[in-house]
């Protein structure tokens, strides 16, 4: 999965890439990592948690974008876990997206990368619940959910 | 009489017209015209006695009309002036005019534009240096960025009043001037071009059989280009489009390692 994340990296303008699992642990980051582990795992919990809020409203993603002045963040759901990539905001955001298509693709097709995976395997909707969330987010997944 | 005269200032110049108005002791109203520009002199008793051109009036009014180098004149003879704001008589007017036009000329060579730029000069002109409030203004102004245009508009002066000023610290020698780089031109986009079109052709082709070319015509519209015309920095979105198309995982992934392997090599 390494190899992966390096061949992402290569990418000019990207910083680094790491992968989530479901509740927001790191399953494997680039070398040094991008971000603090405990930032990783936040975004990873709440971008885990958006796809779930995402595809229970009616409009299923497998790709978010964020756009900042400084930086850039790609999020894709690969189902077990999501793929992070931070980058410039100058990237060629076609490059990154090939690049992160042929990583997940080589995890798919690598028996040892799936079976990391599957370690790792947490049902997100069993994540979304009242003692996860705050108030608010609670009530407005309670809105989404009813849908 | 000169009821209903008319003609164009390219014949019969200005100052002539009004010097042959004056000798007949006229009274009336001369409407001037050039291009989008107009203006009216008024003559009472063969004397001018009013200006209006545009937001001037009066005296300046009169020398930016007697400037004009050509355009239409028509005389309507017993109009009266709204008011009367020049009593100079018309050889005085005219010479005013005539030294004026010198000294724009004269500042239009020194500050061709009011993109011009400013800065203090480094060594004094002299011993001694005494200077104008009004020039003082500006002074307090120049910092080596500030156009002539932004300190017209930072001293709530017109573009002409402005040029004046720095046209006098730059013959008393306390300012230098230059004319604003002009940014340097784009570097022109590399092209894709057509080797670049035959290996991707094979690749997409490989991956989506016959149909290759015309998936790759609509995708090179779909981005606003022709093959001809499609840069190379547009590749990266290209490869990612025609990659869509490709429902099998394995040629998509395959199709993808290839383009980002074309993609990394440097450009020709």
């Amino acid at each position: 999965m390494e190899k992966g994340l390096d061949q992402i990296n290569a990418v000019p303008g990207v910083g680094g890439s790491f992968l989530c699992d479901n509740r927001g642990d790191v399953i494997v980051s680039s070398d040094p990592a991008v971000l603090a582990t405990v930032t990783m795992n936040t975004i990873g919990r709440e971008v885990g948690r958006a796809f779930v809020a995402l595809e229970t409203a009616g409009q299923k993603a497998s790709r978010i974008e964020f756009a900042y002045d400084t930086w850039r963040l790609l999020a894709l759901d690969i189902g077990d876990a999501v793929l992070f990539v931070v980058c410039q905001p100058d990237a060629s955001m076609a490059m990154v997206r090939m690049s992160a298509d042929v990583a997940i693709g080589g995890w798919q097709t690598d028996s040892a990368a799936r079976k990391r995976l599957e370690r790792h395997r947490a049902e997100r909707r069993a994540l979304v619940n009242s003692t996860q969330l705050d108030q608010g987010s609670w009530s407005s997944w309670a809105v989404i959910a009813s849908r | 009489m000169a009821e209903g005269l008319s003609g164009s200032l390219a014949q019969l110049p200005l100052p002539d017209l009004l010097k042959m108005l004056g000798a007949g002791g006229q009274t009336g109203r001369l409407e001037l015209t050039s291009g989008l520009d107009s203006g009216d002199i008024y003559l009472a008793a063969g004397a001018v006695v009013h200006a209006e051109s545009g937001p001037h009036w009066g005296e300046q009014a009169f020398m930016r009309l007697v400037g004009w180098p050509n355009g239409q004149f028509r005389f309507e003879s017993g109009d009266e002036p709204p008011e009367r704001t020049i009593d100079k008589p018309l050889d005085a007017l005219v010479a005013e005019s005539v030294r004026a036009a010198g000294e724009r000329d004269a500042m239009r060579r020194v500050i061709p534009s009011m993109d011009t730029l400013a800065r203090l000069s480094r060594k004094a002109p002299g011993p001694v240096v005494t200077i104008e409030a009004a020039d003082w203004e500006v002074l307090a102004l120049i910092d080596g960025h500030v156009s002539a245009g932004e300190i017209g508009t930072l001293l709530g002066v017109d573009d002409y009043e402005a040029v004046r000023r720095l046209y006098r610290l730059r013959m008393a020698g306390l300012i230098e001037l230059a004319t604003p780089q002009a940014p340097a031109a784009a570097p022109a986009r590399q092209l894709a071009g057509p080797q670049f079109f035959q290996a991707f052709t094979t690749a997409v082709a490989a991956a989506l059989g016959p149909l290759a070319e015309i998936i790759i015509d609509d995708a090179v519209e779909d981005l606003g280009f022709t093959r001809s015309t499609l840069p190379r920095d547009a590749i990266a979105s290209l490869a990612e489009r025609v990659s869509t198309e490709i429902r099998d995982t394995d040629k998509r992934v395959r199709f993808q390692q290839t383009m980002l392997a074309m993609l990394r090599q440097p450009a020709a």
